[in-house]
């Protein structure tokens, strides 16, 4: 049983990050709490609260009484709290402290200072429970973003909590990551334990939720059962800046009229090989032909070969041999380097100076100070130019990289998952920058696990799968209809089918 | 406020420690470059003095940049080399700690010189070619004789030792201003200290 | 060296504990840098020059202990026949040489093996068992796993630069340094502080006796090492 009276919080040096105002909230024992909302509406905020990181981590002024099992959190260490309370964060690469995975899994037990026997009996079961069985003594570095959050996952089960706090778990994840996230919360929840989870990715949770809480400004807006909440229609969703639900739906949501100004000039790839040493995803294509000036999601499962392709297509890998023409003139690696701008996941790998102005001016051949101007001013970057770049938000750093792409007059830009972890209306904006980027007339590869983005924005799907090219199609009707198949887990269109 | 270390401020020492070392080392890289050797007791604290200084922000209790030199010392040692760097690490750490709480861990002055007693950590990668060399002469001297001992002696002299430590701390002074424009430059404009 | 090196996961052919490696290395690591040339010392220093060998030999690194092997006996060969033998600038040059190599060689040479053959959780373990307070234990751990994440981070604004086509002997050369740092660092410390959440939230911090479920603990083979390097210890010293 949690009990939140009354609770008010502000950051002590906020940087983004949203208070909370008089937040009342019951959460019974054995219940899914869903909590949603827009970016920086204080939901992250609220799960802190929940684990006690506020006010024992992140500081700030707070007041009123959080209660679990009649324990008040704010008050007692957080060694104690973290007994009754496990939390799962965002970020699968900055959550481990080991560099094995079944040191991390014992981690927890280990500063409880359980003894050995015990804590090896529940890793050996939770390895069973959540299938972790074949990641067990595996260095941490080389697990993907999903076997990184399901060892998350389990190294806080281990310390058999009764409450979980999950902060956007799914934002890194791909499809088949985020359904193995689902069936662990489904395990949870059978198993009785209170669940709360923060989360921007409704589709794979809605069924899950026994509550809903709406969050916006800090405060709780609106409170939906379960059920309520799975009726609500896509029109309000919108309105609330909600993502969608039911990926389902979006086989009947109306065709992109974003048909763009793809010509019929084509880009042609030669020998794209690659593999990395003591890892299996290599890249295997020797030819291809890609839509020129057009938006193309590159979609495929975990260890396609999505990264690396990007990766040799911008020329990154000195090793990969491949070589691109277009028109007759032929790119190299180190060319393509010179002519293919990545705006990566992580954007603050690649911002470097002390200002937006500058980080356009460094990114031009010649300096251009009028041009850099009309640029920050096309990408609404114009009131923030003279600002340090990692002051700013994640979708405004993104809109810098993407300035830095037009300052540098690249005909190829490159996204690697530009929406995960995004809200409806920055998944919105993200589109938006492709729009203004077709009309530019560049060509645009986008890594995705986001249908809701590539219906939105894109005009052709890259599947590639083991390493070569499956199929490469339009979003035309049945180009929707495939590439949403792709990401809808077919059992679950089996059972709609049947009902 | 509590001035018992958390397990926060011992998590903050250990990637402090990370960052200041992979620095300093990446730093140090260029001494493979034979002319530039003799820069490297000054280019390295000059260049780790960015981390250093970010490091500082973190650091409110005694203790923390004692437990830095302790993890480096412990770090030199399992990397092979040679055990004196480790009081050599453990002693300036200690008094650059006191230093830095003499001015609370925010007097600009004492952090320069807390700085640069720190940096001499450095030294202890250096002396068994120097002071060592007393014992290593006195076996020679048995085996060998006196003529080689002494030419060897002449080829390094005690002063080269006296300049390693200038440079040392003319390297960390540099630091240690290097850092704080770049704390005011970047670190402070986007909004990390 | 590479720092990632210690996150590597491929366990030791031959298993020993972190604590036998870590006498075997402090042995050599006085004996052989403290040197001597006389009396008993003759024989302990090559002996103990040969601990490195035996441990490469045990991993099936052939090709470093044949280059140790060739390095260090040319080294003390020189020591013992040459110096004696040669006169002037050639004199001069092998002792240096000759006493460079053989006092700092095995030392790193057990380094390299301590660092690639042990995971960190087992000298997290060893450390743990020898008592050391969780103030050091514990920033020496966070270090030790931080460095493969420092490297990932350089390597991914590396790329960055490249692309951007910030280089040495580019437009922005003089900023080379700030550009390389700064975002490293800024990048490093935000997830520095989200790993310390994380921790925090598992419990760490607790003032109980932490436990371990690492396997370190002395086996025969230990015991032969720990005899062969101590009683080579205590002979240079009191002879």
């Amino acid at each position: 049983m949690i009990k939140l009276n009354h609770i008010n919080f502000n950051y002590e040096n906020s940087t983004g990050a949203c208070g909370l105002h008089d937040i009342n909230l019951s959460i019974n024992k054995g219940e899914v709490l869903l909590l949603c909302g827009e970016s920086g509406c204080g939901k992250t905020t609220l799960t802190r609260i929940i684990n006690g990181l506020i006010p024992h981590y992140y500081w700030g002024n707070l007041t009123g009484d959080i209660l679990i099992n009649g324990k008040n959190v704010s008050k007692i260490p957080l060694y104690e709290t973290a007994e009754m309370v496990g939390s799962v964060f965002q970020n699968p690469r900055s959550q481990f402290f080991n560099v094995d995975t079944t040191s991390e899994l014992a981690f927890g037990c280990e500063n409880m200072g359980l003894p050995a026997e015990i804590i090896n009996n529940r890793i050996n079961r939770i390895a069973g429970d959540l299938r972790l069985k074949d990641l067990l003594g595996r260095s941490i570095f080389a697990l993907s973003g999903g076997q990184k959050q399901k060892i998350a996952c389990g190294s806080v089960a281990a310390l058999e909590p009764d409450v979980f706090v999950l902060d956007e778990p799914s934002s890194n994840l791909d499809a088949e990551a985020t359904r193995e996230l689902k069936n662990l919360i489904t395990l949870w929840k059978s198993q009785g334990k209170t669940i709360i989870i923060a989360e921007h990715r409704l589709h794979y949770l809605w069924e899950l939720a026994d509550r809903v809480v709406y969050m916006d400004k800090g405060r709780i807006v609106k409170t939906f059962s379960g059920t309520a909440f799975s009726r609500l229609p896509k029109s309000e969703l919108d309105h609330m800046g909600l993502r969608v639900l039911n990926l389902e739906s979006l086989f009947n949501a109306p065709l992109s009229n974003f048909q763009t100004s793809a010509t019929n000039e084509m880009l042609s790839l030669y020998d794209f090989h690659h593999s990395y040493p003591r890892c299996h995803a290599t890249l295997n294509i020797a030819n291809a032909s890609l839509p020129k000036q057009a938006v193309v999601a590159i979609i495929g499962e975990n260890g396609a070969g999505k990264t690396t392709f990007a990766r040799c297509l911008c020329g990154f890998e000195k090793k990969c041999p491949g070589t691109l023409y277009d028109e007759g003139a032929c790119f190299q690696g180190k060319d393509r380097l010179k002519n293919c701008f990545m705006v990566m996941q992580d954007v603050n790998h690649q911002l470097f100076t002390e200002s937006v102005f500058d980080e356009l001016a460094i990114s031009m051949e010649n300096e251009d100070n009028d041009e850099v101007l009309n640029i920050l001013e096309s990408l609404d970057l114009l009131s923030l130019k003279d600002l340090h770049p990692m002051s700013l938000s994640g979708g405004q750093k993104q809109r810098v990289a993407i300035a830095c792409a037009v300052a540098s007059r690249r005909p190829l830009i490159l996204f690697d998952e530009p929406t995960s972890g995004l809200d409806l209306k920055h998944m919105h904006q993200v589109a938006e920058n492709f729009r203004q980027l077709s009309e530019m007339g560049k060509t645009q590869f986008v890594i995705t696990h986001d249908p809701e983005l590539i219906l939105a924005a894109c005009t052709h799907v890259l599947h590639l799968q083991e390493g070569k090219i499956q199929k490469i199609y339009p979003l035309d009707r049945s180009g929707t209809y495939e590439m949403l198949s792709f990401f809808i887990d077919p059992e679950s269109i089996i059972q709609k089918k049947a009902v | 406020m509590d001035n018992k270390l958390q397990a926060k401020d011992l998590i903050n020492v250990g990637i402090f420690t990370a960052i200041y070392f992979a620095v300093f080392f990446a730093t140090g890289m260029i001494g493979f470059i034979p002319v530039l050797m003799l820069v490297v007791p000054f280019l390295c604290p000059l260049v780790a003095g960015i981390p250093f200084m970010l490091f500082l922000t973190r650091v409110n209790k005694f203790g923390m940049v004692t437990l830095m030199g302790i993890s480096l010392s412990l770090l030199m040692l399992l990397t092979g080399h040679p055990w004196i760097c480790v009081p050599f690490a453990i002693v300036p750490s200690l008094a650059a700690d006191l230093i830095l709480k003499s001015g609370n861990y925010s007097n600009w002055g004492s952090m320069r010189i807390g700085y640069i007693v720190f940096s001499e950590w450095i030294l202890g990668l250096f002396i068994p070619l120097f002071f060592m060399r007393d014992s290593y002469f006195a076996g020679l001297r048995e085996g060998y004789g006196d003529v080689y001992t002494d030419t060897l002696m002449a080829v390094t002299p005690t002063w080269v030792f006296f300049l390693i430590i200038g440079m040392i701390a003319l390297g960390a002074l540099s630091g240690a201003y290097l850092g704080k424009s770049a704390l005011k430059k970047h670190f402070k404009r986007a909004g990390i200290v | 060296m590479d720092l990632s090196a210690f996150a590597g996961n491929c366990s030791a052919r031959l298993w020993l504990d972190p604590r036998t490696k870590l006498i075997m290395l402090l042995v050599v690591n006085i004996v052989l840098i403290g040197g001597g040339h006389s009396g008993v010392s003759t024989v302990i220093r090559p002996l103990l020059a040969l601990l490195p060998l035996l441990l490469l030999l045990a991993e099936y690194k052939f090709k470093p202990a044949a280059l140790y092997f060739i390095f260090i006996a040319s080294a003390m060969a020189a020591e013992t026949f040459l110096v004696s033998r040669t006169q002037g600038v050639l004199n001069l040059i092998i002792v240096i040489a000759a006493g460079l190599l053989s006092r700092f060689v095995p030392v790193l040479v057990m380094g390299y093996y301590m660092v690639t053959t042990t995971k960190i959780s087992e000298f997290v373990a060893a450390m743990e068992r020898l008592h050391l307070p969780p103030q050091i234990i514990i920033p020496f751990s966070v270090m030790l796993r931080f460095f493969p994440t420092v490297a990932e981070e350089k390597a991914a604004i590396s790329d960055a630069m490249r692309m951007r086509g910030i280089r040495i002997g580019g437009k922005n050369s003089g900023a080379i340094i700030e550009y390389r740092i700064v975002p490293l660092l800024m990048s490093s410390v935000k997830i520095g502080e989200e790993l310390s959440a994380a921790a925090l939230t598992r419990g760490l911090g607790k003032p109980v006796r932490r436990t371990n479920i690492c396997r370190v603990g002395f086996g025969p083979i230990d015991y032969g090492f720990i005899i062969f390097t101590l009683s080579l210890f205590f002979a240079w010293i009191f002879y």
